[in-house]
């Protein structure tokens, strides 16, 4: 790819006292609220838990994730990126750079994982693979070559796409291991990236949708069949590679099912209706329920550090709360 | 009798399962209990299903087939899976009427995470791992002849109360009671540390030995010098607290209880010690990894005077534990820093530095929103209550146990030169609604309390002798309670309401005189008070003015009608009570703590601990079950308006539940506070200020909840709607 990301041609200094659009300042606090770094994570708990996989599950394991890393670090260096120049506030400018970073965050996690579980030889061997796979490597090139490309609206689709539905079929994994009482601190940090993920999906698709407000209605009926047509390439592609994963321990036909509901909630992202009638979208429940993103499970000293806590608010206190 | 039968030990639902719920696995069926069904219901059936699948699908699958119980019991003491001793104890037909009487209750437990914790945690397997050798019926009757030493009637009193669920002994009790192969009997160790390498030294090397046992424990940092303070006069040379810490996190990952579970430990230090900033900044989200500390908990000792500075704006000193020891001769947590403070302050020969102490309690509330620690201890407010002559400087993991201790000396080869006395306790609780409707309460009180005075008779911790000998000395006990929401939900009483809070002080009044009673029924039976009693205000009689002086009686007209048949203590009683105990004495040291239950109470079907639910179905995650779904305890989908959850009742309802408890209780109660992500850390300190005045004595962790933002949630998710 030669052409180079088109750069902001004008910058202001940004003001937020003067807030355009209510849903940036929102996105924002949400997102600096949710701030994180892997080392939190005591991942090497998990190491008797890995023991425990097979060899076949444990490379399955390693692929999901490096597949996750290329992602991960696709939308941190060029995705979140591209998207500033078209930018409608200067505060939506500002998400997008926190979109970048926690991206770069998210992939680098991956590699603790890697170094905390498995040996240098075996992460090489993974990446080797993630290189070689022609599914995995095609999801990328399809996505980056709307970000190079020149339409403003389409680059917002194929990043949603990317955060909502492209990320599930490794998600999926994690998950799945944490209901059967494996890598559960692993799941942990996953969550943590699901529970970024769903914001950014939210928000691009969010903003996607204000981008639609100012075009005139033909041009939202192409963009529309545009986004199924892309999205159902991407589907085909997605199919044939989660066989390529999860063939060997038998769950392809569930995960498929987990990601038909998730190309539907790419879909509500961007405001449009789903694409899979609900008798294909039975996600295993122990995986849909592991989902959610809300902060509110139960654990203890004696079971890692959980996936809730989030930065606080500093207010000072003052005189009157000291009244006694 | 038949006790090796593969019907399912769980509830049936009459109803057949609906279609959509075929083929799936327990795992999934629970999972629906987080989703709501088609009509807008919590999904309760599906729980049931995924309890009874488990039992088709796995455990009868994978139990092991004995014949007969002679068969079953002599195979497990041959093959060094059961105590031979404990069994030998009692007659053959002993045994057999006890094993059929407890099968005879036909047990069944209520929840998919009960029975799924049950046979995850607790049963005896075969030492591959792969096979279950107990039901529920066969450890209930081992830890019954286990505690009872050869007393059949005390073993059938337990037997009795452990089955129909009003007690449950904490998690070492029940996990390892008369298996051959196991960890202590008892849950939690506390350990002073003193000022000097061999003191150090002792402490890692107890920190390994009883996480290796089994049960949590803590440590005092408080004693030893800051950065920067001189060693051997030569100044900057000691590196401070936080090594320390480094050491005991890796000791206690190191040391697992045979794989039970991870060892855990928690460090308390003193809010004036000068090391105060750097300890709590290892919690952190940004800390370096340097100073990250990630699985060890941290829990704080704040004095009155630290509230009243704050009160005036005002720096706080924080004083070199060095100097404060080389000034008054006793170590600083023995110090009292309210009463010392100015004297301290005024001092020249003790090195200070200051910090605001209000940007002190802020600091405090910002770590706490970022990891949930540290703990809080009142540390006058303990003292205050404290009927023991000594100073406690200390809590535990849990922050509900409060009891005095004293320093040992160590020789160079870290040989002891005065043995000092650490604390142990041994914790086990009632089940609030099944207490309540008990035949007998004040019987069902003294089985419990007889059952954890054997544990702490039948331990004996040699490789800390500091701890043996203080549980040798003071034959301390931690009686806790859980349920409480349940029970109110159940009987339609709102938690934090006017009623809710009269029965709690009655509930626990009641409690505490039948502990007490049982105690010194114990004193006479065996001639002997705990070490100490004549210096307690239990001997001098001033501990039961507030009994004896005030008369004690409900307030509201729906609690005398839940105490209806249960016998309220009068002031005669207690003055009767007065004069047996200042005659005889306690057997006990301490009687009461509340521990936070958190295995314990799934099994038992309870709420945790006092505190409210954290939600109508709680998402438990855990290292060895995974993530997996409970349901509160009596919670239907008429009954929803009763299971407010903590974080909509917010923190005054709980800090005035556990006010009402904790002044009848002798110990700790463990209080979490539970807010919402709009909280500031203003509103923390607000919580932190309430408490304080309220005589709360510990607080336990800080929880927050984060809701996803709105259109992100996962559809239909029991969890996300509110």
């Amino acid at each position: 790819m030669t052409e180079r990301v088109k750069l902001l041609s004008h910058v202001e200094a940004i003001n937020w006292n003067r807030i355009q659009d209510e849903k940036d300042v929102e996105v924002w606090n949400r997102l600096v609220n949710n701030f994180w770094l892997p080392e939190k994570v005591p991942l090497s708990n998990d190491i008797q838990s890995w023991a425990t996989l097979t060899p076949d599950e444990q490379t399955l394991t390693m692929r999901v994730f490096t597949g996750l890393t290329l992602l991960d670090t696709l939308q941190g260096t060029v995705g979140a990126v591209s998207l500033i120049p078209d930018a409608i506030t200067p505060h939506e400018e500002a998400v997008y750079t926190n979109i970048a970073f926690m991206e770069s965050v998210h992939a680098k996690s991956y590699s603790s994982i890697f170094s905390t579980l498995c040996s240098t030889k075996e992460i090489d061997e993974a990446f080797r693979w993630s290189t070689e796979n022609v599914n995995l490597q095609k999801k990328a090139q399809i996505i980056e070559s709307y970000y190079y490309g020149d339409d403003p609206l389409k680059r917002k689709i194929a990043s949603t796409l990317l955060e909502s539905f492209l990320f599930y079929s490794g998600f999926y994994l994690p998950m799945y291991w944490s209901s059967r009482a494996k890598l559960t601190n692993t799941a942990d940090l996953i969550r943590l990236i699901i529970r970024d993920e769903a914001v950014h999906g939210y928000y691009i698709g969010y903003k996607y949708q204000k981008g639609l407000e100012a075009i005139p209605e033909e041009r939202r009926e192409e963009l529309k069949d545009y986004t199924f047509e892309l999205l159902f390439e991407l589907y085909e592609n997605e199919v044939q590679y989660t066989h390529d994963l999860y063939d060997s321990v038998g769950l392809a036909e569930d995960v498929k099912k987990f990601l038909h509901y998730n190309a539907n909630k790419a879909l509500m992202n961007l405001g449009y209706e789903a694409m899979f009638p609900s008798s294909v979208t039975d996600v295993n429940p122990a995986i849909l329920s592991a989902l959610s993103p809300n902060a509110d499970e139960n654990h203890d000293f004696f079971s890692g550090s959980g996936s809730s806590y989030v930065i606080g608010k500093a207010v000072n206190t003052e005189d009157e709360d000291w009244d006694f | 009798m038949d006790i090796t039968a593969a019907a399912p030990e769980v509830k049936q639902d009459a109803k057949a399962l609906p279609a959509a719920w075929a083929g799936l696995g327990y795992h999934e069926l629970n999972a629906m209990l987080n989703l709501y069904g088609q009509n807008g219901e919590i999904q309760f059936g599906a729980d049931r299903a995924a309890a009874r699948q488990y039992f088709l699908e796995h455990v009868n699958n994978n139990t092991v087939f004995f014949h007969d119980l002679e068969e079953k019991l002599d195979y497990l003491v041959k093959n060094q899976y059961y105590e031979r001793e404990t069994l030998d104890q009692y007659t053959m037909n002993f045994i057999r009427d006890l094993f059929n009487h407890a099968y005879k209750k036909k047990f069944r437990f209520e929840t998919f995470l009960g029975a799924f914790k049950f046979y995850t945690s607790y049963t005896l397997k075969t030492f591959d791992g792969k096979r279950f050798l107990e039901r529920y019926e066969d450890r209930v009757c081992m830890v019954a002849l286990h505690l009872a030493r050869g007393d059949e009637s005390l073993a059938t009193k337990l037997v009795d109360e452990i089955i129909e669920g009003r007690f449950q002994p904490a998690t070492p009790t029940f996990l390892n009671a008369g298996k051959a192969q196991r960890g202590e009997l008892v849950s939690c160790f506390l350990l002073r540390i003193e000022d000097n390498m061999e003191s150090i030294a002792r402490g890692i090397n107890s920190a390994l030995q009883l996480s290796k046992r089994g049960g949590g424990v803590a440590l005092s940092l408080t004693n030893i010098r800051e950065h920067g303070a001189p060693i051997k006069q030569i100044e900057n040379q000691s590196s401070g607290v936080i090594p320390v810490m480094k050491l005991l996190e890796d000791s206690f990952s190191y040391a697992n209880q045979l794989g039970a579970r991870q060892g855990a430990g928690a460090v308390y230090l003193h809010a004036h010690h000068p090391d105060i900033y750097r300890f709590l900044d290892t919690k952190r989200e940004n800390a370096d990894e340097k100073i990250r500390i990630k699985t060890l908990s941290l829990g704080v000792v704040i004095p009155d005077i630290t509230f009243e500075l704050a009160k005036r704006n005002e720096d706080m000193y924080l004083f070199s534990p060095y100097d404060v020891e080389r000034v008054y001769g006793i170590p600083f947590s023995d110090v009292s820093v309210t009463e010392k403070y100015y004297e301290m302050v005024d001092d020249a020969r003790i090195k200070k530095t200051k910090i605001n102490a209000r940007e002190f309690f802020q600091t405090l509330a910002e770590i706490q929103f970022e990891s949930g620690y540290p703990y809080i201890m009142f540390e006058d407010t303990v003292n205050r209550a404290n009927p023991i002559a000594g100073k406690i400087t200390m809590s535990n993991l849990c922050s509900e146990i409060l009891q005095v201790s004293t320093p040992s000396v160590y020789t160079e080869d870290l040989g002891y030169e005065v043995v000092g006395k650490d604390i142990s306790c041994n914790l086990g609780s009632l089940n609030i609604a099944k207490t309540m409707d008990s035949p007998d309460f004040g019987n069902t009180i003294e089985t419990s309390i007889r059952a954890l005075t054997a544990v702490s008779d039948m331990s004996f911790i040699n490789s800390v002798p500091s701890i043996a000998q203080g549980n040798s000395q003071s034959h301390a006990i931690g009686l806790g309670q859980m349920n409480l929401h349940g029970y109110l939900a159940r009987e339609r009483v709102h938690y934090g309401s006017e009623e809710g809070l009269d029965f709690t002080n009655i509930y626990f009044y009641t409690v505490l005189f039948h502990c007490l009673r049982a105690s010194n029924k114990l004193a006479m039976e065996t001639g002997s008070a705990f070490a100490g009693f004549a210096d307690s205000k239990y001997a001098s009689g001033e501990f039961f003015d507030k009994y004896t002086e005030q008369e004690w009686v409900p307030a509201t007209e729906r609690v005398a009608e839940l105490f209806d048949g249960i016998h309220i203590p009068t002031q005669d009683d207690w003055r009767e009570l007065k004069a047996s105990v200042m005659a005889h004495g306690i057997y006990n040291q301490n009687l009461q703590a509340v521990p936070p239950t958190g295995s314990i109470s799934y099994i038992n079907n309870s709420t945790s601990s006092i505190h409210p639910v954290a939600s109508k179905i709680e998402i438990r995650k855990e290292g060895k079950l995974g993530r997996v779904y409970y349901p509160a305890p009596y919670l239907t989908n008429d009954n929803l308006e009763y299971y407010q959850d903590a974080y909509e009742l917010g923190y005054e309802k709980i800090i005035d539940t556990y006010a009402a408890a904790t002044q009848h209780v002798d110990q700790g109660l463990s209080l979490t506070l539970f807010f919402k992500d709009t909280a500031t850390t203003r509103d923390i300190n607000k919580a932190q200020i309430y408490a304080w005045r309220k005589g709360i004595k510990t607080i336990y962790y800080i929880r927050l909840r984060q809701l996803a933002l709105e259109g992100t949630e996962v559809e239909n998710c029991v969890s996300c709607a509110l």
